[in-house]
């Protein structure tokens, strides 16, 4: 072992010290009880976590995934040939229900406390242990149009925007279907993360009204961390969505 | 000459003992580590994180071929990726962490081992007989008797002491402001009041271990502390309470381990 250890008599004993106290350091002290989050709270994070599962050639989607080389890694991807011979409707499928890559280890929102009473400045990790590989990036941003039509017929039909599918939204930007988030979300007004959502196309467009506003301070300033949040309130609401109507109309 | 209590190995022989008895961990809002008061029996955990020259050593008696070089699925870094972004790179394993095009480990022999997985870890720990902290051990350990959330207190602002992190506002440019872009040497930051090294920063360290949320088909391993990508304005996963999840298989240049000692227990 190579260490450039710059022991004293001091910390040596010091250490000692707490070694041997320890153990009564730790015990010696009142506590409070853990607070579990409420089934509400409990409830509403594993609904943030649901994918959309699209239906465009899903069947032989599904059989090619499950054909790929069992492996160890379960990142495995589909060969070029297999893919290119994909249309494009399912190559979309694809990319919506298997992610090609690892995904880091602290890429993940674990379960908080009053989950359902908050709306987030970032969209959880929509794989797992996976995550979009560049060629999967690639095919989104290069199919932008055709995914953001995609992903709009598929909600019409179930009414709900996956995690995948708003992961897809704000990795191609689509500003475009503001209107239409915003109505999907009035359809329930309890899919925190739509608010998300539209927040992250703010960001991305750099639109001044938000980007020097309270909420963008506390959500994406200097002192923000990923897992930032608001207090969900109708202000809040009727804020977000005022304003992501404003930077739409903007756009035209 | 110093003279140390009986039970407590001497600072130089790279492992520290951490008694048995009772310890709270976790936190009291934490809904994956709750606060609650455990026993555990006497173990002795690595001053300091596996390096590359202890992980050269196996590699050399053993002909080890890692997940990464068989798999060809090392996910690598480099600055100017978005949060969380990462590049998959064939080249890369753990002589070049970071692919063959961002250099090797030839001056790094005292950084800590990265792009190697779990499972690579486990095959080194066979081998040397050791083992892997279990997620309750790490945590006692790099507490060193604290409650707060950092072994020093709640103050953040205080990591740069004791780990190398990731300072920038973002990913997007490169971080050199405390000396180094990716690991740094074992044993550079200031060590917790138990002589233990890089807890909350330089690489992940893999534990064993479960969480309630694991997923019942496939294997998930976790990993704790932090690393020299983590930032303030990312995951922030520096401290004693979170833990990370990983795929077994997996190999990142910003993931390595520690290991306790069996032989002493």
């Amino acid at each position: 072992m190579i260490l450039n250890f710059k022991k004293t008599r001091y910390s040596i004993l010091l250490t000692s010290l707490v070694v041997l106290l320890f153990p009564f350091m730790t015990s010696a002290q009142e506590e409070l009880p853990w607070k579990e989050a409420s089934p509400s709270s409990q409830a509403y994070h594993k609904y943030r976590q649901k994918n959309t599962v699209p239906p465009y050639g899903l069947a032989r989607v599904k059989t090619l995934i499950a054909a790929i080389k069992p492996a160890e890694d379960e990142t495995w991807k589909l060969s070029n040939k297999t893919y290119m011979a994909l249309s494009l409707r399912e190559k979309f499928t694809y990319h919506m229900i298997h992610a090609e890559v690892s995904s880091q280890n602290c890429d993940v929102s674990p379960p908080i406390l009053d989950e359902d009473k908050k709306i987030f400045g970032n969209l959880p990790d929509a794989f797992d242990e996976a995550a979009w590989s560049e060629r999967q990036d690639n095919f989104l941003l290069s199919h932008r149009d055709s995914v953001m039509a995609l992903i709009s017929a598929s909600v019409k039909r179930t009414n709900r925007v996956g995690l995948n599918y708003k992961a897809a939204i704000v990795a191609v930007n689509g500003k475009e279907m503001i209107p239409f988030l915003i109505e999907t979300y009035k359809l329930e007004r309890k899919d925190y993360d739509l608010l998300t959502v539209l927040m992250l196309l703010m960001k991305k467009g750099e639109y001044k009204p938000f980007m020097t506003s309270a909420s963008f301070v506390k959500l994406y300033g200097s002192k923000s961390t990923y897992l930032s949040f608001i207090d969900f309130n109708k202000a809040n609401e009727e804020l977000i969505i005022n304003r992501a109507m404003a930077f739409y109309n903007g756009l035209r | 000459m110093f003279f140390l209590p009986a039970g407590l190995k001497a600072q130089n022989s790279g492992f520290v003992k951490i008694p048995a008895g009772e310890y709270w961990i976790g936190g009291r809002t934490h809904q994956l580590n709750p606060l609650r008061k455990i026993r555990v029996a006497a173990f002795y955990i690595g001053q300091t994180e596996i390096t590359n020259l202890d992980f050269e050593a196996f590699v050399k008696a053993t002909s080890y071929q890692t997940d990464a070089e068989r798999l060809g699925n090392a996910m690598v870094f480099e600055p100017g990726l978005e949060e969380f972004k990462w590049l998959r790179d064939s080249t890369a394993f753990w002589r070049f962490p970071n692919g063959i095009s961002r250099g090797g480990i030839e001056d790094k022999m005292d950084h800590p081992v990265t792009s190697i997985s779990y499972a690579d870890a486990e095959a080194y720990c066979k081998w040397a007989k050791v083992r892997l902290p279990t997620l309750d051990e790490w945590e006692i350990a790099s507490r060193a008797g604290a409650k707060s959330t950092y072994f020093w207190g709640e103050d953040q602002d205080k990591i740069n002491i004791y780990a190398n992190i990731w300072n920038g506002r973002d990913h997007l440019s490169a971080d050199t402001s405390d000396g180094y872009l990716y690991t740094s040497p074992v044993g550079s930051f200031k060590p917790n009041a138990l002589g233990l090294y890089d807890l909350y920063g330089n690489v992940f360290e893999f534990c064993e271990g479960s969480l309630k949320n694991d997923s019942k088909t496939r294997k998930v391993v976790h990993a704790r502390g932090g690393s020299w990508w983590c930032s303030r304005n990312s995951c922030s996963f520096f401290n004693s309470v979170d833990i990370g999840r990983v795929s077994p298989h997996a190999s990142f240049s910003n993931q390595g381990f520690r290991t306790v000692e069996m032989t002493l227990e």
